[in-house]
């Protein structure tokens, strides 16, 4: 919006690449000017969809263990968060899965995945593949009931021209 | 269009769609066996994540009418501008331009002038798009009235005048409303209550003083007597898309369901390419951590997650890992450090 925002000088350019070397580099003890980084690529770049970052749009939280683990999740809600839980939960092999959004002016989702069988991360990417596929049956059983309510005489008679 | 049946409970048919109404800017349809949550999650992406195009910088050369620059510039944001194929459009910030250019953007100059002594009547016709953009639909004023006229953005009396020119950029309705692709989205599910979702405020009598939704005759009321069934879940979602005209009704459900798709995605190839290069996932040492849970969690309940402080754990208590210095002070606190 604001014009300075998406200017690409130069220098800008420059100071973008040192924020990046700085986030890939080994974790180092100044947590701080990582955190700085972080903030500022963030508000370069405002809602989702930044292909051209590198950054990880999520995280396994430490502290975690093979079969019951927390992720992170950066630029996702409820949208994301309830759904897929809902999926996740629907795998016999999980014992539970539950997400949070830790605080409200935060854009970060947290889910939190414990099996009985395999591990939390295969139980995400699970749930991940799951809801694609459910999203292309709604998709696709959508535009079946539409093309056939747009040849019905309901359809036609909704529809005059356009 | 095969999926685990697992997925949708006993149905192995899985979801179904059904169209009840549909028209140039609406449709209605009933979504049924999903469950609320994935329901709630296409509400909220059509209502609020679906990409269209709108007014987003204007620059003003010339403004003598009553109306603050800033009135008229909030005024242009808000005019449905068509949306169709959107898709070839990239975002602005992605682009490689310096600020906007005929990839991400459209350009519509507005020049008016008030001659006559009657007052005047600038309307969202009077914009004019310039020839260069993304396709040949994006960014025309949304224009249905039968005059032909749209929404009339300002008057001007004689020898006042107007001359900007606005930049349409694309744009998702999280950011700022005006992008919005529907101007409403009725979603409902349970017209009888049956499930006790909502608590219905009443003086005497709450069947005879709430007036029954229209799809209230579509499901099955409760029977006198009928015990409460504590293992129901919705099934049936009644949507009620409304579109504002940028883009088609069924356009939106699609785009919507897309965005969805997108996102998981995202998800998806961040979890593998994590996996590939073998240190993405993990994140910083210094945020936030799992919660600390007991190394036999799978007990009987007895115990909590939170009950070994301070004792050496399955994670080796103590000892100095990279987890060990953080700035919250946690070193040999607990049993996870
Ligand atoms: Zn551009």
């Amino acid at each position: 919006m604001a014009p300075a925002k998406t200017k690409k000088s130069a220098k800008v350019v420059a100071s973008q690449e040192e924020d990046i070397t700085m986030d890939d580099a080994p974790v180092a003890p100044q947590e701080h000017e990582d955190e700085e980084g972080e903030e500022v690529a963030g508000e370069d770049q405002a809602p989702p969809e930044d292909e051209d970052t590198l950054e990880q749009r999520i995280t396994v939280l430490p502290g975690g263990t093979e079969q019951a683990a927390s992720f992170q999740l950066k630029e996702e809600d409820h949208t994301l968060g309830n759904a897929l839980r809902y999926i996740i939960m629907k795998n016999p092999d999980v014992e539970f899965c539950g997400y949070s959004i830790p605080h409200p002016s935060e854009a970060l989702m947290n889910i939190r995945i414990q099996t009985y069988d395999g591990t939390a991360k295969d139980a995400l990417s699970k749930g991940l593949d799951d809801l694609m596929d459910l999203c292309d049956v709604v998709a696709g059983k959508f535009q079946i009931a539409r093309d056939g309510y747009m040849n019905s005489e309901a359809g036609k008679a909704d529809q005059p021209e356009a | 269009m095969d999926y685990d049946p697992m997925i949708m409970d006993t149905e192995a048919m899985g979801p179904s769609v059904k169209i009840t109404e549909a028209g140039s800017h609406h449709v209605d349809f009933e979504l049924q066996t999903v469950d609320l949550a994935f329901a709630n999650s296409l509400r909220r992406v059509i209502l609020a994540e679906v990409p269209t195009m709108a007014i987003d910088l204007v620059e003003i050369e010339a403004n003598t009418s009553v109306l603050a620059d800033e009135f008229i510039t909030h005024r242009l944001g808000l005019i449905p501008l068509v949306s169709k194929n959107v898709d070839d459009v990239v975002y602005s910030r992605d682009c490689d331009c310096e600020q906007y250019c005929e990839l991400c953007s459209v350009t519509l100059t507005l020049h008016a002038r008030c001659t006559g002594d009657e007052i005047m009547k600038v309307y969202a016709r009077d914009l004019v798009v310039a020839p260069l953009r993304p396709n040949q639909w994006v960014g025309n004023p949304v224009i249905t009235d039968p005059e032909a006229l749209g929404t009339v953005i300002c008057k001007l009396r004689k020898g006042q005048e107007l001359r900007m020119k606005c930049i349409a950029k694309k744009g998702i309705a999280k950011e700022h409303a005006k992008w919005a692709p529907t101007s409403a989205v009725g979603f409902e599910y349970d017209p009888h209550n049956k499930l006790r979702h909502t608590t219905l405020w009443y003086e005497e009598d709450p069947a005879k003083e709430w007036i029954k939704s229209k799809y209230a005759e579509w499901e099955e009321p409760q029977q006198e007597g009928e015990p409460f069934d504590f293992d129901a879940v919705p099934d049936k979602f009644y949507f009620e898309v409304e579109s504002v005209g940028n883009l088609e009704p069924d356009a939106i459900i699609q785009q919507g369901i897309k965005v969805l798709q997108q996102k998981l995605a995202a998800v998806i190839q961040d979890l593998t390419e994590g996996d590939a290069n073998g240190n993405g996932l993990n994140g910083g040492y210094d945020g936030p951590r799992s919660p600390d849970i007991a190394p036999a969690w799978q007990d009987q309940g007895y115990t909590t997650p939170y009950g070994n402080g301070g004792q050496a754990s399955a994670w080796g208590g103590g000892a100095a890992t990279p987890y060990g210095a953080t700035p919250y002070g946690q070193n040999g606190a607990n049993g996870w450090n």
